[in-house]
């Protein structure tokens, strides 16, 4: 990925407020948009697509916290997010405990897990993590698709109660005002990661390793927690994309959601944080309006990555960067 | 003891056509120094060049030779459009994802046009066995084994003892220093590419008859391949051959005497074994990919 000049929200602070005009004016502008769509729209089909695009939105973030946090590319992220789907339908399915609890013991689990194979793996970059990772989601694979209590190649389905609390996910304008506000919430809390001392040594990270190492950034524990921390949001993910799917089978953990994600951060831009929730919408809004094959769909997308990777590797945002650019310039030389 | 022995022989032939596919993937690796994801998916063009060609009425043995030059074809094209533009000097990042969305590409366009079915392919040797010493040995099975280890010593004398073959070799040492020394380092990467890609559809060619042709046929090979590639050393072509031999073995003794449902986790396990306790590989040279 090309080396992005650290922006200027990355210069030097010392206070790191919890509450900053950037993350109000976050606030009210992702309120003021889930109410517009929350009482404007009144198709089942668009609340609960615009649902499943919160949940996967939650997912690119996921991602992005690795991809553009330290750098690397993720491809096992989509064990998490299955992870996430399992652990709720497994222990609603054969254990008859509710849906939330389910999602919280899937991002425990999940997270447990991230600290072991992040232990691991983690000293591992570049290809070498992408290949690691890439095999733990197709060893989770084989797993779901071999044992018994995820119900092989079948599945898990037949969930009788898909509720938070009170909110019962299955009514679409519920289960999109929950997604949203999960992914409102999420945002919040990744802005602030980003502008904490986390943050910036994970930016240092992502710009040069030993560099951030010579200062004395322990390179190793802060890329272990940005996995940490990254897992739990895909197991919520996925344990939010129930209510959508309705079934939970073992190619939930297929490596096709990670490109389908890293698609959506690409498009959005790496750099951003709510790049990917931009990449996220468009990603599954527009297929939906084109009616393509899934074959279709899968080339159509894959060479946009080409596309997007050779034009403009920092995706829409660096675009707009760019035409700026060009735009101030040209004004500028004329008299 | 008899199913042992039957078992270590599977395991060696097996093994050598793991090699094809894992040569080609080192010699990327050590020119171009990017992880070729898109591997698998010339592979499966491979064997659907051989499906298209034998539905022409061509013979599988004349269908084998176009069917890799056809995958070196639609290589060069891809070199030329994106493989170029986008890798060459980009970094991994980069590489890791154009490259695997490329295989996805590649798949997706095989189901479109030819369907997502296993659709089989025929060879003269069919499903006859040999039989040597007691030793049952499927002729198709032989014919991979042999091939492969006639290409693969051609490969590496010609490597050792032609101006491009050492060039290749000056290439994948150091870039830099091949460059002032005068050799056209974007031609060699290409030439390296090209070799690569069209191992990878001749093998592809040559398993077709065994596992049917479908669209996916690739990923569980190069798989194996990056098992192979990465338990060798990446880049170094001796240790690819000597991997492709021990993850053969391991292979067809798990799925005789453990579990066949679980084999396909076999491979990643043992990557992910072999990365985390040995990343330099048999005969690699230290990594700096660690920290």
């Amino acid at each position: 990925m090309t080396q992005t000049p650290i922006s200027s929200t990355s210069a030097v602070q010392d206070r790191n407020p919890v509450v900053t005009w950037g993350s109000l004016g976050l606030v009210v502008l992702g309120a003021a948009i889930i109410l517009a769509v929350g009482l404007g729209v009144d198709s089942v089909f668009i609340l609960t697509l615009a649902g499943y695009t919160c949940s996967f939105a939650l997912f690119a973030l996921s991602v992005n916290l690795i991809l553009g946090g330290i750098g690397e590319v993720p491809l096992g992220q989509c064990m998490f997010f299955g992870i996430g789907a399992y652990v709720p339908a497994i222990l609603m399915n054969h254990a008859g405990m509710p849906y939330e609890v389910g999602i919280f013991a899937g991002m425990a689990f999940s997270a447990v897990l991230a600290v072991v194979i992040g232990w691991l793996t983690l000293r591992l970059t570049g290809a070498y993590f992408s290949i690691v990772s890439w095999g733990l989601s197709g060893v989770a694979m084989v797993t779901a698709l071999n044992l018994e209590i995820t119900g092989g190649p079948l599945g898990l389905f037949g969930f009788s109660r898909l509720s938070i609390g009170p909110f019962d996910l299955n009514k679409p304008r519920v289960y999109f005002y929950a997604t949203a506000i999960i992914l409102l919430l999420a945002l919040l809390f990744l802005a602030h990661v980003r502008t904490a001392r986390f943050g910036r040594a994970l930016e240092s990270i992502r710009q040069s390793r030993h560099l951030a190492q010579s200062l004395g950034i322990n390179v190793f524990r802060e890329r272990l927690k940005a996995l940490v921390l990254s897992a739990p949001i895909a197991a919520l993910a996925g344990a939010l994309c129930i209510p959508y799917m309705q079934i939970v089978t073992p190619d939930v953990m297929s490596v096709i959601r990670t490109v389908d994600a890293l698609l959506a951060v690409l498009i959005g831009g790496t750099a951003l944080l709510y790049g990917p929730v931009v990449g996220s919408v468009i990603f599954t809004i527009v297929p939906q309006f084109m009616d393509l094959d899934a074959n279709v769909r899968v080339l159509v997308f894959s060479l946009l990555i080409i596309f997007i990777m050779v034009v403009a590797p920092g995706g829409l945002h660096q675009l707009m960067k760019a035409l700026q650019a060009r735009f101030v310039r040209s004004s500028g030389s004329k008299p | 003891m008899e199913l042992f022995v039957q078992t270590i022989i599977n395991g060696l032939i097996l093994g050598a056509g793991y090699a094809l596919v894992a040569v080609g993937l080192t010699v990327i690796f050590g020119t171009l120094h990017i992880v070729n994801f898109a591997h698998g998916a010339f592979f499966a063009l491979g064997a659907y060049a051989v499906l298209v060609l034998g539905y022409a009425d061509i013979p599988y043995l004349l269908a084998v030779p176009l069917a890799v030059i056809a995958v070196a074809i639609i290589g060069v094209a891809l070199e030329w459009t994106v493989v170029r533009r986008a890798l060459y000097d980009r970094g991994e990042h980069g590489s890791i994802i154009i490259t695997f969305a490329l295989s996805q590409a590649i798949v997706a366009a095989i189901i479109l046009i030819v369907g997502p079915d296993p659709l089989p392919v025929s060879s003269p040797f069919g499903q006859t066995a040999i039989s040597v010493f007691g030793f049952f040995l499927s002729a198709q099975r032989l014919f991979i084994a042999l091939t492969s280890i006639v290409v693969l010593a051609g490969f590496a004398w010609w490597l050792r003892h032609s101006v491009k073959g050492q060039q290749i070799l000056a290439v994948s040492q150091n870039p830099r220093g091949a460059l002032y020394s005068g050799i056209n380092v974007p031609l060699i990467r290409s030439l390296s590419f090209l070799l690569g890609i069209s191992a990878a559809g001749l093998a592809g060619a040559l398993i077709a008859p065994l596992i049917s042709a479908f669209p996916t046929m690739g990923n569980a090979n190069v798989i194996v391949a990056f098992t192979v590639v990465i338990l060798g050393g990446l880049g170094s072509i001796g240790g690819a051959m000597l991997g492709a031999l021990v993850i053969g073995l391991a292979n067809a003794l798990f799925e005789t005497f453990v579990s066949v449902s679980w084999t396909p986790a076999l491979g990643w396990i043992l990557v992910i074994l072999v990365l985390l306790f040995w990343p330099q590989g048999l005969m690699g040279r230290a990594q700096i990919n660690r920290h």
